[in-house]
């Protein structure tokens, strides 16, 4: 096993290509995620001192990455309008795929583009990162169940695009 | 009534061992247990992938049984090979991907230290992150299990079969290692056939010899 990382350049070299695209899946433009990583590692260098030796480092540098990352949110949205729509060729992941699970997929899409930011960076970090809820909870600050809530609040409202869903899910 | 979609998200998330309510096995639990399926496959495939822009990075590692090649994506350790050319393992990766395949001695430093120092007989286990996303559950499974194993051990197709609670799935699980994207950091050669038998393996039985002399385990091995 390698020591537990020292120094902020090991932790920032061990965690810069997962918080990269961890920020990528929030933010939805690479441009956008490599600038939030910079200013997120501008903060880390400042805080870095007040880190306690015990606490969990990934959990911390991921925490200054979310606030980075909705700050950058934030600023997109008071900047432009909604986000101009998907178009259907620009999804490399639909390729090969039938017309409707193509439409499926630009529907989820939309829809995780319509998320209330916490609520993605939430579902990002659970389905992409590997957090448990109490790692979440330490990124987004807040409760483990607030987290819990985050990510389930973030599943359902992409599973209601998918049709097919009972009619609560409509309504909500 | 939103207690079900919580209990089959759940479900689906692994955050509750298996409490099945009657309703799951209804055809309405059943179709919203599909939909939610759906849902986190679709966001798996839009997000799990190789995000736009990104990369996979390469480079060489000369080792005791010939150059070893590593590629890595941003998530991690993806692919282990020797027996290869330069050319073909270049083209295996382009072959996969839609991401820029691009050499990167910096980009795959960390696992190509961990690789010499494991050659030179002065590393007994890796410390790296994997990027498994293109596996399927099963085998994942079964390559997880096998990184258990620790160096100077071996064990057989069937004990990886019964850790993972398939007993009588040894013949999948030796499919499953034959076809391990990342050997030696993930120790299939560890593995090996009941009785003591050497068992098969992809890059040729001489070099899975090596590998297990190399960690003290051949002397178990019958033939």
């Amino acid at each position: 096993m390698r020591p537990v990382p020292v120094s902020l350049a090991e932790l920032t070299a061990r965690h810069r290509d997962g918080i990269v695209g961890y920020l990528v899946r929030l933010l939805g433009d690479r441009q956008e995620a490599e600038d939030a990583c910079q200013d997120a590692f501008l903060r880390a260098h400042r805080a870095f001192a007040r880190l306690a030796p015990e606490a969990n480092s990934r959990a911390w540098l991921y925490r200054i990455a979310t606030r980075s990352g909705l700050n950058a949110a934030r600023r997109r949205a008071r900047r432009t309008a909604r986000a101009a729509d998907v178009d259907l060729d620009s999804l490399p992941a639909a390729a090969g795929l039938s017309p409707e699970r193509r439409e499926e997929l630009l529907a989820i899409r939309r829809a995780v583009d319509r998320l209330p930011p916490r609520q993605r960076a939430a579902l990002m970090l659970r389905q992409f990162e590997g957090f448990g809820y109490a790692e979440i909870a330490v990124a987004l600050g807040g409760s483990e169940q607030g987290a819990r809530a985050n990510v389930y609040q973030a599943i359902k409202k992409l599973r209601a695009t998918l049709g097919g869903a009972r009619r609560r899910d409509a309504k909500r | 009534m939103t207690i079900r979609d919580d209990e089959l998200i759940g479900k689906l998330l692994g955050d509750r061992p298996r409490s099945p309510g009657r309703w799951l096995g209804t055809p309405e639990g059943r179709t919203e247990l599909a939909g939610y399926r759906r849902t986190l496959a679709g966001l798996d495939r839009l997000y799990g992938g190789h995000l736009p822009g990104a990369a996979i990075y390469w480079c060489a590692v000369p080792a005791p049984i010939g150059r070893v090649f590593v590629a890595a994506s941003d998530a991690g350790l993806l692919r282990v090979s020797f027996r290869h050319r330069e050319e073909s393992f270049v083209d295996e990766l382009r072959g996969h991907t839609e991401a820029d395949v691009v050499r990167s001695p910096a980009r795959t430093a960390d696992i190509v230290e961990q690789l010499r120092d494991y050659f030179a007989g002065e590393r007994r286990r890796f410390d790296v992150r994997l990027d498994l996303r293109r596996v399927s559950p099963f085998q994942r499974r079964v390559l997880l299990a096998a990184t258990r194993v620790p160096a100077g051990e071996v064990v057989s197709y069937g004990e990886i079969a019964r850790r993972i609670g398939e007993p009588g799935g040894s013949r999948a699980v030796g499919q499953a290692l034959g076809h391990n994207p990342i050997p030696i950091v993930i120790p299939c050669h560890r593995v090996v056939a009941a009785g003591g038998r050497i068992g098969g393996y992809t890059g040729g039985l001489a070099i899975k010899r090596k590998l297990l002399r190399l960690e003290g385990s051949l002397a178990a091995i019958a033939g």
